[in-house]
Formats: C-alpha cells, structure tokens, sequence
C-alpha cells in the first residue's frame, strides 16, 4: 500500500531523514515511537506530499508520490491534480486537531467531498451524519470547534479525514495535545478503525495503544529507522540500545 | 436665527448643496475606491505571499512604491502628469484610480498580515483533504483572515473616506470642493467648513457603526 525507500530530507543543512525505508502493507497498522525530533513529523507528511523528498522514492498503492514515470522511464514531477487526488485519498489526523474553526463539526467533515469530490452537499451531510455517529458525536454536529473538547475536536477531525473515503490514514500523535482523561475516547475511534481494517500509519507515545493495536512498531531516532518488529519484540525484547533507552525513558 | 458665530438659516441653505452636490460623491468615491482597493489588495497580497519570486517582487515593489509617496503626489502625477504626456483622465477616473491603487497598497498589508495569522495547520488541513491551493484559500484561509481584517479594514475605508477630500486638488468635486466652492460665493468660511467637517464626522461615524455589526454578526463562531 505504502512503499518508503531510502527517503531523504534536509531542511537546509540538517538532514531531518536519513535513508528511511518502510513498507506498510494493505490493512496494516504500523506504529512510529521515538524520541521528539527524530523526523517522525515530517516523515508522515512526505507520504502525502506535504513535504518533498530530496531523495529515495515513495510509493503509495504503486503511484509514486509526487512524481510522473515517463515512457522512457524517467520520473518528473506530478501534474498537481494528480497530487491533490493522492493527499484526498490519504487521511491525516494531526497533534493540533486543525479542525476549521470557522465551520461546525458538520460542515468541517463534509467541506472535504463538497469542495473536492463536488458531491452534492445534501448527500455530503448525511453521510457526514453518518460520519459523526461513528465517533460518537452525532448530537454535536452543530458545534463549533470552539464549543467542543479536545477529544471531541479530534474525533471530529478523524471523521473528516474518513470523509474522503481514504485508503490510507496517518495519524500525527493524535492524543498528544489532549488532557489523560480524553486520550482513551480518541484512541477508541482508532481502535475501531484498525479493527475494520483501515490501513495505518500512527506516530504516538501511547504504548499501551501500540501494543494493542500495532501490527509492527518502528523505532525512529535522528532521522533513522533504528527497529521494526512486532510489538511484543520491541516492548519486551528490543534489539536496538536506543530503543531500549528511549522505551526505559517512557514507559 | 443665529446660534454663536454661526447663522442656522444660512447652514440650511448650504447643506442640501454639500449633501447632494458634495457628500453623494464622496460616498460613491470611497464606495468605489473600497472596491476596487479591495481587488488590487487581495491580489497584492497574494503575491506577496505566493511561492513565486517574481510575484513576491511585484508586490512588495508596489506597496513599497505607493506606501512612500503622498497621496496627494500620485493624484497629481495621475491627473496633471498623465495629461502632460498626453494621456487625459477625467478628474473623476483620476480620483477613483489614485484612491484605489493608493488603498489597496496598504489593504494588501492588512489582507497578507491578516492570512499570515492564521495558524499553517489551517492550510495543511485543507492541503490533506485534496483542496488545491487556491480552494484552500478560498474556503478555509480567508474566511477566517476576513473576521481577523475586519477592524484594521474599517480603520483603511474610514482613512480611505476622509482621503477622498484629496481629489479636490484635481478639480474633482466631492464634499470638501463643494465646500470651497461655496466659500467662494460666500465667504463664510467658519460656517461652511465646519458644516464640511460635520458631514464628514457623521460618514465616518455610520462607517464605523456598519462595521462593527458586520463583526458582531461575524463573531459567532469563536464565541463559546
Ligand atoms: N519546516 C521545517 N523547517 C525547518 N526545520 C524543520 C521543519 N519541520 C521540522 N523541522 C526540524 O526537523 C526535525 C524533525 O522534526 P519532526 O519531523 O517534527 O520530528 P518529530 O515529529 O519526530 O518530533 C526537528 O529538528 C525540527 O526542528
Ligand atoms: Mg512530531
């Protein structure tokens, strides 16, 4: 489904990922620990083109990222219609929950199929409606951003993201803005997803939440993929003395 | 009847003249040049923050150029300049070109300050839903830049309201014009300059009245 290879990336002169290879097959939820920092970010966001790569190759259900491949075989850059189709059809949930403020919970999830999939609108609200009593959010639908709680806010942008019909979601530390007590109604949402079979990429420190749910951990640190096991190799066994390290430092 | 310095019967001969004759026009002028300030500042704006150099460059060449001359100045290089090298404006296209292009100067640095503050998550939020750049913009970024700009916004239409009285330089005859043209029938210049004044107050007092229930009908989405 997703296919990373030797990617590459500096922002000026710090090379924020070095040579970072990562397959994560279709259904597969894929966890990334590791210390702040360590490129986890901005290697989520190259997979949607958020970010260019310097080097090395992404390809996501076979199309390469960003790129074109010529008859002859050269790649050049994508036409942008085709990137937009990409990022429509990957999901990203962010740490900030980045919910439009200026819209209710509704019309944030059906702005994405209205604006880009020009779906009617009436069509786009009962499918939002759906959406929302999926997160268990139905009777707030009318809410402003602003009136709802953290959690909220981030199952309300998990539903938006859902919106797309994507084939893939990338969750960017989903529950790391959020008070203890809200944590476990957002990584619920996500447990339901991953038991549906929704492809998964989830950068988190929630390890309980790894363990439960991660087909494989991957360790990231200083740009690197140090590890990649099964959750039970990597939180009772890990190879790697970074993992070891960081894993003592947060559990 | 005679209140002071002032004679009230005279003031009710001269206002409907600087209403219909002088107000009417200034109002139409700051109408316009609010219009058309807002075009030319939305897209200078948008330069001024577009990836692309070039654009970057015309941007920041224009609200640097028109930011550092007088009004005044560019009204008399528009009217008098232009005609000298043979191209004749009417006062009034003068006056709504030099309102217009001097506005929207310092509306792109309200528009781009205003877009800039809104927080980046914003536009990759939209970005990771498939928007295009230009959707993004239009549905997610300027709707809420556009409540953020109302009042630096109300503050440039009352400044651009009271620059209208520049263009009386270039024999265009809005309200401070039909003022001195009074005078120079009349030569009651406390009386009349000072019902000029009033005018203008009142203007830019409904101005300001209009804006704020535009931002109180705005403000419902960030109230909890
Ligand atoms: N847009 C950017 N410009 C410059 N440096 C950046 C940018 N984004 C991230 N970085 C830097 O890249 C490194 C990795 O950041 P990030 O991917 O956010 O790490 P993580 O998500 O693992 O905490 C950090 O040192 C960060 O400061
Ligand atoms: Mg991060």
């Amino acid at each position: 489904m997703i296919v990373a290879e030797n990617v590459c990336k500096s922002f000026g002169k710090l090379q924020v990922l070095k040579d970072v290879s990562l397959t994560v097959k279709k259904g597969e939820v894929v966890v990334i620990i590791g210390p702040s920092g360590s490129g986890k970010s901005t290697f989520l966001r190259c997979l949607n083109y958020l970010e260019t790569i310097d080097s090395g190759y992404i390809t996501v259900d076979g199309h390469p990222v960003g790129k074109k491949k010529l008859p002859d075989g050269r790649l050049v850059n994508d036409s942008k219609k085709n990137i937009y189709r990409l990022r429509s059809q990957i999901g990203m949930v962010f740490q900030r929950f980045n919910l439009f403020p200026h819209l209710t919970a509704l019309e944030n999830v059906i702005e994405g199929p209205v604006t880009v999939y020009k779906i009617p609108r009436e069509e786009a609200k009962e499918r939002g409606t759906e959406l929302l009593s999926k997160v268990g959010l139905a009777d707030k639908a009318d809410s402003y951003p602003s009136q709802l709680s953290g959690g909220q806010q981030q199952r309300v942008a998990i539903a938006r993201a859902l919106a797309m019909q994507p084939k893939a979601m990338l969750f960017d530390e989903p529950t790391s803005a959020l008070d203890p007590e809200l944590v476990g109604e957002v990584l619920a949402v996500i447990k339901d997803l991953a038991r549906e079979g929704m492809t998964m990429v989830v950068v988190t420190h929630e390890m309980g939440f790894a363990r439960e749910v991660a087909d494989r951990v991957v360790f990231m640190d200083e740009g690197r993929i140090l590890e990649e096991d099964s959750p039970q190799v990597i939180f009772s066994n890990p190879k790697h003395p970074r993992t070891r390290e960081f894993l003592s430092k947060i559990l | 009847m005679q209140v002071g310095p002032i004679d009230v019967d005279f003031l009710l001969t001269i206002l409907p003249i600087l209403l219909k004759k002088g107000a009417l026009l200034t109002l139409e002028l700051t109408v316009e040049a609010i219009i058309f300030g807002t075009i030319i500042g939305l897209f200078i704006a948008l330069f001024k923050i577009s990836s692309i150099k070039i654009l970057n460059l015309i941007g920041g060449f224009y609200t640097w150029v028109i930011r550092g001359i007088p009004l005044l100045v560019q009204l008399y290089i528009l009217y008098f300049g232009f005609a000298y090298i043979g191209i004749q404006f009417s006062p009034k296209t003068a006056a709504v070109l030099g309102l217009s292009i001097c506005g929207g100067a310092y509306i792109a640095e309200i528009i781009r300050a205003g877009i800039q503050s809104i927080d980046k998550g914003q536009m990759e939020a939209a970005l990771s839903l498939g928007m295009s750049y230009t959707q993004a913009m239009r549905r997610v970024i300027l709707p809420q830049a556009y409540r953020r700009l109302l009042p630096p916004m109300g503050n440039e239409f009352i400044a651009l309201m009271k620059d209208t009285s520049l263009v009386s330089i270039i024999s265009m005859t809005e309200l401070l014009r039909q003022g001195i043209i009074l005078n120079s029938t009349y030569f009651r210049a406390m009386e009349i300059y000072l019902t000029v004044g009033v005018i203008y107050l009142f203007m830019t007092t409904l101005f300001i009245y209009l804006i704020n229930r535009l931002e109180k009908r705005l403000a419902i989405y960030d109230s909890n």
